[in-house]
């Protein structure tokens, strides 16, 4: 019987595997999602803002000369002396800035008059740009030695570069932005899994019991194996994508990326993973050289998709057996539609909270989502990359499997029923009690 | 010896009794008609025999053993609703159901060869399931229900969508898989093939066994005292000289012919030597003979006195 199971898994896992249309996606979708995340920056670059000018009433007298010093590109300011009606009237300007001459007792009381509807970037920058007047102006009136130089030097930009110390206390570079991001990449690709191969295990079971070929293989099968053989091959060849898709990202960040960086970045990145960071104008962004760092280093991402096959392999084996249990009942995928919601809905549920969970990967609704089999493995998968406990991880493996044992027993016994049933559409209440049947 | 035993089966699905207390004994190397009206509970036991579903109460015993899922291989089950892969090969697909039936590709792959050779099929091995039309797709299932020479055969409706032509061929070869020492249980509507193919049958009416039997025994049982009569001559004459011996008759005339043709029940005791001696000297008689109804007739008449 054990060996019927095998053909049956190999069946499924070839029938899927030898497609084109599957080949044509293991192939480009890394192409695609590559571009996916590269496309703000690329809107970015090919959309650069119109130039601005903008005429500035200032009638404080000192708001006009951090403007002009402001070195903002698209952003053009000119003092002009009309009333805001008339500079108006000249359509060169983008609009025209009103500075009362209490600005500083009334900071809010600054008015920006636009022909056309404003932009929240522009907005913001001018108001900026107002608040620092404002501030300076303030600060002068405590008459302070060399405030213009105090008011310099402490201008800086921050970045904070956080280190984590596992429990074998070695330390680790870690940026929470990062962690974030590879994070929200884990939790949607497996998202995504989850759902189009749960489906496919659904829709496949209702293809099979409306041709009736199932009335022929259940004759040699148990109707047990061949539902579990379903799952195990449709699995099997979410695994072999995963794997393929891994093995792609490796090999890119072994051979591609050291390739395409160019040496000071490469030596920077060295540097970083080091510890020591670089100093002086031509440092990078930390975040950057955070993630930089990742994607050079093979054997964290090698770690990372481990995670994403350990997490997918249960997440999908406990979310296809309640697919399988819903397309055994039904006729056809208009009937399947409302029982689907049943499996859907909590895996929206786990791409919802996994992605709150991301902003505190140590809250107690992270930690209890994480261990509740319908949401850990997305939830699981956002908290990884911070470097959780490992004992909270295994904790949650060894729920998830459990979990996935008794729902395939229970779906089982839905799918021997429900295979024979035909015609009526069935409730949730009708799968409940041929689940108890002996 | 007896290859099955079904006894007192009972099964209930969702408040409806599909089969209570069904008890069936098929001897080894014949043909078994299931019969019965749709509905009756027939693809149910048929499921249960197959170990696809287990009986509520009663047992089902194969070559003399309580069955098992291991004696799955030893039945093949043509099922009344059944289709293919769609998406798959022919051969391929007819390879994936001998494997499942525990047969080892090399040996499974020459069977296929010499049977599709024999339907005359060869060329359709790489050909996609979706390509063949309703009967070609019937053929592959036939040959695949039979290839691992299974002890006991069933056919649910098997010559649903067939041609006369391919018909004949199939009843041929279920003739010939008989004679080899297959035993078979065979499901229909069609009576006529009934008599021509089944030595048993068991009509199964509304979850019940209500007649089980040899088809011979059957018709000869039910035919007592049938008798059909042709003549010339007035049909009052007939009925005054037989007198009290007559159960009931039925009449009807040939058309431009002087020829009645009549349908007689004789009480038990009439002998035809007495009966025919009587009708000699009424009417001048064309033919004589014992009427056996049809499996047909039987079929809608048991049916009808269960249900009244």
């Amino acid at each position: 019987m054990n060996n019927n199971l095998g053909i049956i898994v190999r069946r499924e896992f070839m029938e899927r595997v030898g497609k084109k249309s599957f080949i044509f996606t293991t192939l480009l979708m890394p192409v695609l999602m590559l571009l996916l995340m590269a496309m703000p920056a690329l809107i970015a670059i090919f959309s650069t803002p119109s130039d601005k000018t903008v005429a500035v009433n200032d009638l404080s007298g000192y708001v006009m000369q951090v403007l002009k010093n402001a070195d903002i590109s698209h952003l053009t300011f000119v003092s002009v002396d009309e009333s805001a009606d008339s500079a108006l009237s000249n359509t060169d300007y983008y609009g025209v800035l009103s500075i009362p001459a209490d600005i500083v007792e009334h900071p809010s009381s600054a008015t920006l008059f636009l022909h056309e509807s404003g932009s929240v970037e522009t907005e913001s920058t001018i108001s900026e740009l107002i608040r620092q007047a404002v501030r300076d102006q303030r600060m002068r009136a405590y008459d302070i030695e060399n405030l213009n130089q105090i008011l310099e030097e402490t201008n800086v930009d921050v970045n904070l570069q956080t280190v984590r110390i596992d429990e074998s206390g070695e330390t680790e570079n870690t940026s929470s932005a990062v962690s974030f991001g590879i994070g929200m990449f884990m939790t949607f690709l497996l998202y995504m899994f989850l759902l189009m191969y749960g489906q496919l295990v659904m829709t496949s079971i209702i293809e099979e019991k409306n041709n009736r070929v199932l009335e022929l293989v259940v004759s040699s099968v148990k109707p047990v194996y061949l539902m579990l053989g379903k799952i195990f091959g449709v699995g099997l060849v979410a695994i072999v994508q995963i794997v393929i898709w891994g093995v792609l990202l490796c090999a890119m960040s072994a051979f591609l990326l050291p390739a395409l960086m160019p040496a000071e970045v490469t030596q920077q990145v060295a540097m970083f993973n080091a510890g020591e960071m670089a100093t002086g104008a031509e440092a990078l962004d930390p975040s950057l050289l955070n993630a930089l760092s990742i994607f050079s280093s093979v054997g964290y991402i090698a770690k990372l998709f481990a995670f994403i096959l350990i997490f997918l392999i249960g997440g999908f084996l406990f979310y296809a057996s309640i697919f399988a249990a819903i397309g055994s009942a039904v006729d056809n995928i208009q009937d399947a539609s409302q029982l689907t919601s049943f499996a859907v809905i909590p895996i929206i549920i786990g791409l919802v909270v996994g992605m709150t969970v991301g902003n505190d990967p140590n809250s107690t609704l992270a930690f209890w989502a994480s261990l509740i089999p319908f949401t850990s493995p997305m939830v699981m998968l956002m908290r990884v990359p911070f470097g959780i406990p490992s004992w909270e991880i295994w904790l949650s493996v060894v729920v998830l499997y459990a979990s996935f044992i008794a729902m395939v027993w229970l779906a089982a016994k839905i799918y021997r029923i429900g295979i024979f049933m035909y015609g009526k559409k069935p409730s949730m209440r009708d799968l409940i009690r041929w689940a108890r049947y002996k | 010896m007896d290859i099955l035993k079904v006894n007192n089966v009972s099964k209930k699905y969702t408040g409806h009794l599909a089969l209570d207390n069904v008890s069936l004994t098929i001897p080894e190397g014949t043909i078994y008609g299931l019969l019965g009206p749709n509905g009756a509970g027939k693809t149910t036991l048929i499921r249960i025999i197959n170990h696809i579903t287990a009986p509520d109460t009663g047992s089902v015993e194969f070559m003399g053993h309580p069955l098992t899922a291991n004696d799955v291989v030893n039945i093949g089950y043509l099922p009344e609703e059944r289709g293919l892969y769609k998406k798959m090969r022919v051969g391929e697909q007819a390879l994936f159901f001998a494997k499942l039936k525990g047969l080892k590709t090399k040996e499974a792959t020459a069977e296929l060869r010499k049977w599709f050779d024999r339907f005359g099929i060869s060329d359709w091995w790489n050909r996609k399931v979706e390509e063949l039309s309703k009967g070609m797709a019937q053929k592959v299932q036939f040959i695949v229900t039979v290839l691992h020479r299974p002890k006991l055969l069933i056919f649910d409706e098997p010559f649903s969508g067939f041609d006369p032509i391919n018909a004949d061929l199939l009843k041929n070869e279920i003739l010939r898989l008989r004679d080899e020492g297959a035993t078979v249980i065979f499901s229909t509507h069609n009576m006529e093939s009934v008599e021509a193919l089944c030595d048993n049958i068991t009509l199964i009416n509304r979850s019940h066994n209500i007649l089980s039997g040899n088809v011979n025994e059957i018709r000869q049982e039910m035919g007592k005292g049938r008798y059909s009569l042709s003549f010339e001559g007035d049909p009052q004459n007939l009925l005054n000289a037989l007198g009290d011996r007559v159960i009931d008759h039925t009449f009807t005339s040939e058309v431009n012919s002087p020829v009645t043709n009549a349908k007689l029940l004789l009480k038990p005791d009439a002998t035809i030597r007495q009966t025919l001696a009587l009708a000699n000297d009424a009417v001048d008689i064309v033919s004589f003979d014992r009427a056996l109804p049809s499996m047909n007739e039987i079929f809608i008449q048991t049916v009808k006195n269960n249900e009244q």
